[in-house]
């Protein structure tokens, strides 16, 4: 890339970033928003100071321990789910129509349920999980059939066999939407956990959010919340690389 | 003689109607009879849309006949394809755009589950002109080489049974006639039954040893013309006299307003 193309390419979203920051301090340095918007400077010194360390780093440590699982069982029990459709194709709409309708219920309508059925800390997992779930399914129900007619007469006419087909030509097919649903999942997941959290788990950056709301620590408020985007910015560009190499290669 | 042999592709009052969206049928093809003999060399010409195509789904069992029967050595054309014995090169090319031209062309050996000949890739890469492309990805290829690519692809496994859609439509003139040379080449050293679908007279004249001519809507047979020239053609005989009074026979076949002006 020549200097000016990486200028036209990256410099419109870094100058887009500094003046959100740029718009975020003043704002808090003029009390444009009233006293519960810090400038951003407090906020990254709130993240800095060491004597703060240990709090955020053991909720971090709790919700990105669930983020984490949450996003592996999602992505394992949506690529289960879209397999067996492939493979047992009459179950395609049943299987459909309980995914969407687990969707349509909203995760606050399902938590009194989770409530009851698990403990208060594996909640973030399930509704994170609930979440990347649906994403993945959908992304790797419709990738499945992104197998071009083309591609599939020529397998045809080779003799494959069915499971070759598969591997050799459906899957590979596949992965464009794939990796786009597992970019997807990333907020999706953290959202899950957050929110999940807010059922009486005893720890995580949601609980901090919220006691930290009630209790007025607004600095420390702003940094759960800092630190849960940054951490889901940073995966969700990551997963935005691996996608645009996916993207190139199997397109 | 020829009728003691049976023909190793029949196609039988075949006729082919597709359900439109909409509810419609077209017919696609209607009242086909069309026998190919073990090892000849047809070439289908017709305007575009009479069903060129269609003729060449059938025998390759990608699509089923609305009336009639197609057969290959007395079965459905399914069973050549189940015995990796089908050779196809597509009209759009099918590369895999996440394989390498070399990894494409190995592709058959991996489908039919037998190990990949590496030196005969390679050979085959060499025939097609793709040297030192062997590891770009269709991507990086233009129109015409992917379409030397497929080719190549469709004779790896050597087929026995060979179907060419349009395989040369996009290539410069003078590609082109080397690839005619080189399949013609191929060609005579063993026995290959050949449909070949073209839109060039001229391509039709040199590699065939008959030539179906077809009108459409529906598509149907028009005329079939035994090309009498001797093989191995050489090149040369694209400029005797003979060569040039059936191309014009043939244009004006395939062009009858043209003959009534
Ligand atoms: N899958 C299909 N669905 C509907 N119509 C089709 C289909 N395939 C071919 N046709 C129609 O059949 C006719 C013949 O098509 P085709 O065999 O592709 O012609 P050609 O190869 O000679 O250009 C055309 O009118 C085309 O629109
Ligand atoms: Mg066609």
């Amino acid at each position: 890339m020549t200097p000016r193309a990486r200028l036209h390419r990256y410099g419109p979203p870094l100058l887009g970033i500094f003046l959100f920051c740029l718009a975020w301090q003043l704002i808090g340095t003029y009390r444009l928003a009233g006293l519960t918007w810090p400038p951003l400077t407090a906020v990254l010194a709130y993240l800095a100071d060491p004597a703060h360390h240990q709090l955020l780093g053991r909720a971090a440590r709790t919700t990105f321990a669930a983020v984490t699982l949450g996003y592996l069982t999602g992505t394992g029990i949506g690529l289960a789910l879209a397999l067996l459709t492939r493979l047992f194709r009459p179950a395609r709409a049943g299987i459909d129509r309980l995914v969407a309708l687990v969707h349509a219920t909203p995760a606050i309508a399902l938590a009194p349920v989770f409530m009851i059925l698990m403990s208060r800390e594996t909640i973030p997992v399930a509704i994170s999980a609930l979440a990347v779930t649906y994403l993945i399914y959908v992304a790797a129900t419709s990738g499945l059939e992104a197998t071009k007619a083309a591609h599939a007469d020529l397998f045809r006419t080779l003799g494959a066999r069915p499971l070759t087909a598969f591997w050799r030509l459906e899957l590979p097919s596949a992965l464009p939407a794939l990796a786009s649903g597992l970019k997807l999942a990333v907020p999706v997941s953290f959202m899950g956990a957050i929110v999940g959290e807010w059922f009486g788990a005893s720890r995580g950056l949601g609980l901090l959010m919220i006691s930290a709301m009630q209790n007025f620590q607004i600095p420390l408020l702003w940094a759960a919340v800092l630190l849960t985007t940054l951490t889901s910015l940073i995966l969700y560009g990551l997963l935005g690389l691996f996608e645009a190499a996916v993207h190139r290669r199997f397109r | 003689m020829p009728q003691a042999i049976p023909d190793a592709i029949r196609l039988d009052g075949v006729s082919k109607s597709f359900r439109l969206d909409d509810g419609k049928t077209v017919t696609a093809l209607e009242g086909i009879d069309l026998g190919l003999r073990e090892g000849e060399f047809v070439a289908v010409l017709g305007p575009s849309g009479c069903g060129k195509s269609t003729v060449l789904r059938l025998i390759a069992g990608l699509e089923t006949a609305s009336t009639g029967a197609v057969r290959i050595e007395g079965r459905a054309p399914s069973e050549l394809a189940a015995a990796h014995r089908l050779g196809v090169a597509f009209q759009d090319h099918a590369l895999l755009p996440w394989l390498s031209v070399a990894q494409n062309i190995a592709l058959p050996y991996r489908v039919a589950g037998s190990k990949v000949d590496h030196a005969r890739v390679d050979a085959l890469i060499e025939l097609v002109g793709l040297t030192g492309f062997r590891d770009a990805r269709p991507s990086q290829l233009s129109g015409g080489m992917r379409q030397r690519a497929s080719i190549a692809r469709a004779l790896v496994l050597d087929p026995d049974v060979l179907l060419l859609d349009e395989p040369f439509g996009a290539l410069d003139a003078v590609t082109r006639r080397h690839m005619n040379v080189e399949l013609q080449r191929i060609w005579g050293t063993r026995t290959l039954t050949t449909l070949l679908v073209t839109h060039s007279v001229d391509e039709a004249i040199f590699l065939a040893d008959r030539i179906i001519v077809m009108t459409g809507r529906p598509g149907r047979i028009l005329r079939e013309v035994t090309v009498p020239f001797p093989r191995p053609r050489d090149p040369s005989v694209l400029r005797t006299p003979e060569f040039h009074a059936l191309v014009d026979e043939l244009t004006l076949a395939l062009d009858p307003e043209e003959a009534a002006l």
